[in-house]
């Protein structure tokens, strides 16, 4: 409509090489302008017809840019937080001050572009907006500069989104000088790169540990595969909440001491969140902000694919066995519908099989079959000379996790030999008697 | 003859040079004494060198020794070097020593080893081959205690007749001994009940889509019985086995006349 949109101040590595002053730009996007942003003027908010402070107003704030460009995310952020709720999108563009070969210069401009934001959110609260209705989403170091604004605020502002809150430099940091969850009244973190670019720990009400929030499946392990392998972990935290946003993946967090807990099926318990479910990664997250804060710090944890949806298919599995004597084993099981199966290797760790005892694991299968028609499971003990030892299952039931309306699936009575595969149709386990 | 079997050979002289400086020329020599106990002729090169060092206190040699040398420095190649070599050779040497007539040292080393591998390998097949599953023993006559189900199930493509329902008949009575036969069939061959299955019998059918009474009778050793009743014997189990059974054969076997419904299928426990 003849306007002209401002767009985000895009870099080139000659900035970066020359170095960047802070300086601090603010696009608002809303439903009528979702792909055209209106730069703020910074004390006269008036002077936007558009921006509404009567709606929620979500902040997207980015993290370090060593080359200059604008992050890839930015548009696609933006549809999907509109999409959510009516409200006041504003990209808070740093990029001059983010963009510089120097990291630490970027860490010490956060400071500086936090007091740029105070300043902004106070003058919106004098002119009628509500600081609750405030979201402050941060990527990696943008994560701990929304955690500034809010310390600055003195933990007044509705919520603040860290995506992998960024690491380097923050180690050692006290809680005044991160993301902490003192700095909202509801901080939700998502965790995905924490031996590198992440910071490892607890910075939120919630803190959701993606595969352990260490390495992302699908990313380079080495450094052959050029930039993917340094940025590939970090960025995927982004990813995983675009994704999360658009509801293509949901992904459950389960309350768990540690990743290896949860993968051992420990951790399936949601009693702690009833009548709802487990928290889901996203938006909606603050559904369980109640629960949440009542809880103090929950960590939570949850597997992903490689690719989207990212979702994996869980179902917990529980065995009994008549075995007179302990057994130890790892487990491999197959779901067939059709042509099509879905397999998993529970090979971390040997499972105990101690007799008329329940032994629980945690199938996460990469696809999801509508139909289970068939299982096959293989068993392997770990010795490779001698006898082929058999587990003797009296029973077996998988239970469909996050799936409620699916079957229980059971089956009785069978020999597991070592190595040999053995295939059964399942049965629905609800017995009437 | 027997300088010139010296001279004309440009390796041994080199080695001479070198050998006269040090204390390699010593050791050499020593070694060349110690062989000399054995009096094997491929030790010759060692007497090369002694001679080599001390022409003038040897000049009755025979040229039959040096002759000999220099043809046993020859096959060593020219790439020879006393001190490393030495410790080398001696192994060699040690290792063909003739043990027994034709037999060397290293073929006893050999055979003694293979003979270890060989009896770790049998020794591991027996192990797995003699295995002995323990759960695969159990003394059947200590199974004592009787644990018994009863229940129905439902034959739809069964039609009742009045001649059925008598117990005496011998319709009747054919049809009970298959379906005997079958729930018979079903818990022997079940792994974790088949040991402790007793009987199984068809008390009576009941109209009503055709309906078949049974009873199941199962034998329990008396030290374990309080875990069987509570686990592999519960009614959850039994019942179980059953249903899976004829949820196997839903598919093959729908139109036959001895169709079992799973659905229909009911057990009890029996006080």
């Amino acid at each position: 409509m003849g306007e002209s949109c401002d767009n985000f101040t895009d870099l080139n590595l000659s900035h970066c090489f020359m170095g960047t002053a802070l300086y601090v730009r603010l696009l608002l996007y809303t439903r009528s302008n979702l792909d055209c942003g209106h730069e703020l003027n910074h004390h006269r908010l008036s002077s936007q017809p558009l921006f509404n402070l009567s709606r929620p107003t979500a902040f997207v704030i980015h993290g370090y840019r060593p080359t200059g460009a604008p992050p890839i995310w930015i548009d696609h952020i933006v549809h999907l937080l509109a999409e959510q709720e009516d409200m006041n999108v504003i990209v808070v563009d740093w990029n001059k001050g983010a963009a510089n070969l120097n990291y630490f210069t970027a860490v010490t401009n956060t400071r500086e572009a936090a007091y740029n934001l105070t300043g902004f959110i106070l003058t919106m609260q004098e002119e009628g907006a509500s600081l609750t209705s405030v979201h402050l989403i941060g990527v990696s170091l943008g994560a701990h500069l929304a955690g500034f604004v809010g310390a600055n605020l003195k933990g007044k502002i509705g919520r603040i989104t860290g995506l992998d809150p960024a690491g380097p430099m923050f180690t050692s940091a006290t809680p005044e000088e991160r993301l902490d969850p003192s700095d909202a009244m509801f901080v939700d973190v998502l965790h995905t790169d924490m031996n590198s670019f992440g910071l490892t720990g607890a910075h939120g009400h919630i803190d959701f540990y993606a595969n352990g929030g260490i390495d992302q499946p699908g990313c380079p392990k080495t450094i052959f595969a050029g930039k993917s392998y340094f940025v590939c972990d970090h960025q995927r935290s982004v990813f995983l909440f675009l994704c999360a946003l658009n509801r293509t993946c949901s992904l459950t967090g389960y309350p768990c001491s540690s990743y290896s807990d949860f993968l051992e099926g420990r951790c399936l318990q949601c009693e702690a969140f009833k009548p709802a479910s487990c928290p889901v990664l996203g938006y909606d997250v603050s559904q369980w902000k109640e629960t949440l804060l009542q809880l103090g710090q929950t960590q939570v944890f949850f597997s992903t694919t490689a690719t989207l949806p990212y979702r994996k298919l869980i179902y917990r599995v529980d065995m009994v066995t008549w075995n007179q004597y302990l057994r130890w084993g790892v487990v491999f099981i197959r779901l067939h519908s059709g042509r099509n199966f879905t397999e998993v290797r529970l090979d971390q760790k040997l499972l105990r099989f101690e007799q008329y005892t329940s032994t629980r694991l945690l199938a996460q299968f990469d696809d999801d079959l509508q139909q289970v028609q068939k299982i096959s499971m293989r068993i392997n003990t770990g010795n490779v000379i001698g006898p082929r030892y058999k587990i003797r299952l009296l029973r077996i039931r998988f239970t469909p996790l996050e799936r409620p309306e699916r079957p229980l699936m059971c089956r009785f009575d069978i020999i597991l030999e070592e190595n040999m595969e053995v295939a059964f149709r399942p049965l629905p386990c609800n017995s009437r008697l | 003859m027997d300088l010139e079997g010296v001279v004309t050979h440009g390796i041994p002289l080199q080695t001479f040079k070198t050998n006269g400086n040090d204390g390699a020329s010593y050791s050499s020599h020593e070694q060349g004494g110690a062989d000399d106990v054995d009096g094997a002729p491929h030790r010759n090169p060692d007497t090369t060198e002694r001679q080599g060092l001390l022409p003038a206190q040897t000049p009755s040699c025979n040229g039959e020794t040096v002759d000999h040398a220099a043809g046993a420095q020859n096959k060593l190649g020219n790439t020879y070097t006393p001190q490393k070599n030495s410790s080398v050779d001696r192994i060699k040497r040690e290792l063909n020593e003739v043990v027994y007539r034709k037999v060397k040292l290293w073929m006893v080393i050999l055979f003694i080893f293979l003979l270890i591998v060989a009896v770790i390998i049998i020794s591991l097949y027996l192990c797995s081959v003699i295995y002995e599953d323990e759960d695969e023993n159990f003394d059947r006559s200590l199974f004592t205690v009787p644990r018994s189900f009863n229940g129905s199930f439902q034959l739809p493509n069964l039609v009742f007749t009045e001649e059925l329902s008598t117990h005496s008949s011998n319709e009747s009575q054919t049809l009970a001994a298959h379906l005997q036969e079958k729930l018979a069939g079903l818990y022997r061959s079940s792994p974790a009940l088949g040991r402790y299955f007793s009987e199984a019998e068809i008390s009576a059918f009941r109209n009503g889509s055709f309906i078949a009474d049974y009873q199941l009778t199962f034998v329990m050793p008396e030290d374990q019985q309080d875990q069987l009743r509570n686990v592999t014997l519960s009614r959850e189990m039994v019942y179980n086995v059953f249903r899976q059974f004829l949820y196997d054969q839903e598919q093959p076997d729908e139109s036959g006349q001895m169709y079992i419904d799973p659905v229909s299928l009911k057990m009890s426990l029996r006080h």
